[in-house]
């Protein structure tokens, strides 16, 4: 295991150098860089010139890359080219906000997801099932930033329950942790909600799949044969299948827990990963989205790693080389 | 029953006193504004972007400032001298500053912003408004008061460049400026000072109690970041935030709304289509005149503006001191227009409805960028107006870096056809970088524009140190450029402002901002 777990670490070296050659060009070959953005009769041509050079922006891109990839061995992810601020500071500073909105909202919708897609398939064609596919697909079909305003016109604005957006009052600053929480946990509900409402239709009809699935294969229709309640067949039969692929879902969306969601965080203003991405994009400020895609990549390879890892916990067909379970 | 008489006539009297009287002043003078982006660096020789200006104008202090009347004024100067031939400007600065940090302000800091700024190492765009055709302005001190400063040649838009933000050498001189993080914990002489900034959440503002000007009655300043309009308008309903802009569909109610005060003014900017003059069909004056002529702007400011601004004739705008009384323009007049064509040698085919050369229609495509909705609808309103006319005009929205590539590249010709673009004005009429000649092919006179006549009113216009002269200069200039139409000006977008009734000191609705100077704001009772 040890063995396999250190030579899938070893090749991701060469992955991440292809990773960053390829992003760097493909980055620098979009059109524009951050020191045209001016659009400002006030702003010189000679002076966006210079800071071009002082950027080294001037020199073959070849070059540029090497520059940045010695930097990058040393440690030294460059600065941001809008604020100034070192890259990785600049984005490790958003990581809380968006952990804290992306984790909370994948375990709220895995612990609400599971018995419903289960109850949808093992009910399939009920009208249970019928009612909550309707509610699936209604909550697939609302695009987040139309039910994101909705939800602040609704809670916000007509019951006045919720704030409208942001992270924490800014007079909170000071207060004892557990009001602070208190606070963040009263201005995350609408975001968090509007992520789930869209994230809990699509895990649903997701399990709902694996389950149908899985409650129609042999070793089920022989456990009914046998007599075992049906409660032991689904959960302790059929349950750990399901598993299977969602561990491949989860393991893939490592990265997406990082990375955050621009529209929600745009239309709360939470301070989070999302933002900084796209805003990143559109001012071409390269220092940032290369320390991204680095850091990205990494997290998209280990994912797969881990969840790898727990496909063998899970399946121990996968560990037995050939083996015929 | 006299008594009584008296004193309900006493009561009265009272309570007519109460209603004239000022409203009282609320206990809790924190004020909370919004930000629509995150700001870039609080660091006024570095940012160029409004979230990092709004805040830089109350943490920093220029030599001098503009105030409500978009005059310049004595800030960090006590008073200032301008040598007979327009060369040497003498500044004597104000004794009572001190920097946030306690230190006192001289002289030297004065000196070291300016420095630090045409530093080519400073990744600054503004180090060209400190030089006169390439060649540094002169930064002297003359003893801890005094600064002199010096110049080859008279150059009139100089002095908005001391409106400026004085940064404290004590501080800057010991760091690399470019990438400090003292640019984002700012120390400056300004009337607020800098307490804290979280990330893309909010930056808090603390009252400076040893302020050398008068002392603010607000105590903190909240500038909230909220990047989505409608989040925005929505908080400012629920007062979460006393100030917002306003959407023209919604500026009736809100206006209606007792909780609120609303404004009303032009903004220091314009909105065009700009025409590539080196393009063969445009290159043609009369042409470009006869396209002018069938665009119809009233239409496109009721239609896309709800009628929140106003046709744009020329380079400037309604708010400045140099817009003509008259301003000269070609009337919407389609028909005319037809006839200019083919006077032109064009033809207009009265089946098909098409314009012709020969036998080719004539076609074009406009560009803009994407995001930008009034100027999405813009282009669809000229493209209707075009079609009366018999051209075919195609759209295409682009991302703004790619469009701003095309735009400028360095090409002679450009690969465009036409551009919808807007300015934003300093408040200098100086407009040498859009319309003189030698800012074609690599410069902002993208469109390449060529006028003798403009070029040598433009140089005039900065050397003229008289307020009066320029007026005259800028007006001769402006009438020149209708006529040419290089751009057919669309409109003057109004801004359209909302504030909550608890906020007084206002000055009059100007380009220059409703809270400025922030000193005199104050937040009354509900």
């Amino acid at each position: 295991m040890i063995r396999y777990i250190s030579k899938r670490l070893l090749a991701l070296l060469p992955m991440l150098f292809g990773i960053t050659i390829l992003a760097f060009f493909i980055m620098k070959a979009a059109p524009g860089d951050p020191v045209g953005m001016f659009m400002d009769p006030s702003v010189s041509l000679q002076d966006m010139e210079r800071i071009r050079s002082n950027l080294g922006f001037d020199k073959p891109i070849i070059t540029q890359y090497f520059i940045w990839l010695k930097n990058c061995l040393a440690g030294n992810f460059g600065y941001s080219l809008v604020t100034g601020k070192p890259a990785l500071e600049a984005i490790i500073e958003r990581l809380p906000a968006t952990l804290l909105l992306s984790l909370s909202s994948l375990v709220l919708i895995l612990l609400i997801t599971f018995p419903l897609g289960i109850l949808c398939g093992y009910k399939k064609d009920s009208v249970v099932d019928d009612g909550i596919t309707v509610f699936s697909f209604l909550g697939l079909s609302m695009p987040s930033f139309w039910l994101g305003l909705m939800l602040i016109l609704l809670f916000s604005f007509q019951l006045d329950l919720f704030p409208t957006s942001g992270f924490m009052d800014p007079l909170m600053y000071g207060e004892s942790f557990f009001r602070q929480a208190g606070n963040v946990a009263y201005h995350m509900f609408l975001p968090l909600l509007t992520i789930m409402i869209g994230g809990i239709a699509g895990l649903t009809r997701y399990n709902r799949f694996g389950i149908i699935k899985i409650l129609g294969q042999d070793y089920i229709t022989a456990a009914r044969a046998r007599g075992l309640s049906e409660w032991r067949i689904l959960f302790k039969h059929a349950f750990k299948n399901i598993l299977l692929p969602i561990i491949t879902l989860l393991g893939l969306d490592l990265p997406g827990l990082i990375s955050g969601s621009y529209i929600i965080e745009y239309i709360f203003s939470w301070p989070g990963m999302g933002q900084l991405a796209i805003q990143s994009v559109f001012q071409r400020d390269y220092p940032i989205l290369m320390t991204a895609i680095v850091l990205s990549s990494v997290l998209i390879i280990l994912g797969t790693l881990i969840s790898d890892m727990c496909y063998a916990l899970v399946d121990p067909r996968i560990t037995k080389k050939g083996g015929n379970s | 029953m006299k008594t009584n008489f008296s004193g309900i006539l006493s009561l009265l009297l009272l309570l007519a006193l109460f209603g004239c009287a000022p409203k009282s002043i609320s206990d809790n003078q924190v004020l909370t504004l919004r930000l629509g982006a995150e700001p870039s660096m609080l660091n006024p020789v570095l940012s160029t972007d409004s979230p990092s200006s709004s805040v830089n104008g109350y943490v920093f202090s220029g030599l001098l400032k503009v105030n409500p009347d978009l005059e310049l004024v004595p800030d960090l100067a006590e008073s200032y001298t301008i040598s007979d031939n327009g060369l040497v400007y003498l500044f004597k600065l104000k004794r009572n500053v001190t920097w946030h940090d306690g230190k006192p302000f001289t002289a030297y800091d004065v000196k070291f912003t300016f420095d630090t700024i045409l530093d080519p190492e400073t990744n600054t765009v503004r180090a060209d408004d400190y030089k006169i055709d390439g060649k540094p302005i002169e930064f002297r001190v003359l003893d801890d008061y005094t600064i002199q400063i010096r110049m080859h040649k008279p150059f009139a838009p100089f002095l908005n460049g001391l409106t400026m933000g004085i940064i404290p050498q004590h501080i800057y001189e010991v760091v690399d400026v470019n990438t400090a993080k003292e640019n984002q914990t700012p120390i400056g002489t300004g009337p607020f000072k800098f307490k804290q900034w979280e990330t893309s959440q909010f930056v808090l503002l603390e009252a400076n109690e040893n302020y050398f000007d008068v002392q603010p009655k607000i105590k903190k300043i909240i500038l909230k970041i909220i990047p989505d309009n409608n989040t925005a308008l929505i908080a400012f309903e629920k007062e979460e935030i006393q100030s917002s802009g306003i959407p023209g569909k919604d500026f009736e109610r809100i206006s209606n709304n007792d909780a609120f005060k609303t404004f009303r003014y032009y903004d220091l900017a314009y909105t065009y289509l700009g025409l590539n003059n080196r393009h063969a069909f445009f290159s043609n004056k009369n042409v470009r005149k006869a396209l002018a002529m069938s665009i119809d702007k009233r239409s496109i400011v009721d239609g896309i503006l709800m009628g929140y601004g106003l046709p744009a004739h020329l380079p400037t705008s309604p708010e400045m001191w140099t817009y003509p009384k008259r301003p000269f323009f070609y009337k919407y007049n389609p028909k005319e227009a037809i006839n200019i064509l083919e006077a032109e040698g064009y033809t207009f085919d009265q089946e098909t409805k098409t314009l012709k050369k020969g036998n080719t229609p004539i076609t074009f495509k406009i560009i803009t960028n994407k995001g930008n909705k009034d100027r999405e609808l813009a282009a669809t309103l000229i493209q209707k107006n075009m079609k009366e006319i018999g051209i075919d005009v195609s759209i295409q929205l682009m991302e703004w870096s790619s469009f701003i590539d095309i735009v400028n590249e360095n090409a002679d010709p450009k690969k465009f056809d036409a551009v919808i673009l807007g300015w934003s004005l300093g408040i200098d009429p100086d407009s040498y970088s859009i319309w003189h000649s030698r800012n074609y092919p690599k410069g902002f006179n993208f469109i390449g524009y060529k006028n003798k006549d403009v070029d040598d009113y433009l140089m005039m216009g900065r050397s003229e140190l008289d307020r009066e002269e320029r007026k005259i200069i800028y007006e001769e200039m402006y009438k020149l450029i209708a006529q040419d139409v290089p751009y057919i000006f669309l409109y003057y977008p109004e801004s359209l402002v909302g504030l909550s009734k608890q906020i007084e000191g206002l000055s009059p609705a100007g380009p220059a901002g409703l809270l400025n100077p922030i000193e005199n704001i104050y937040l009354s009772e509900k």
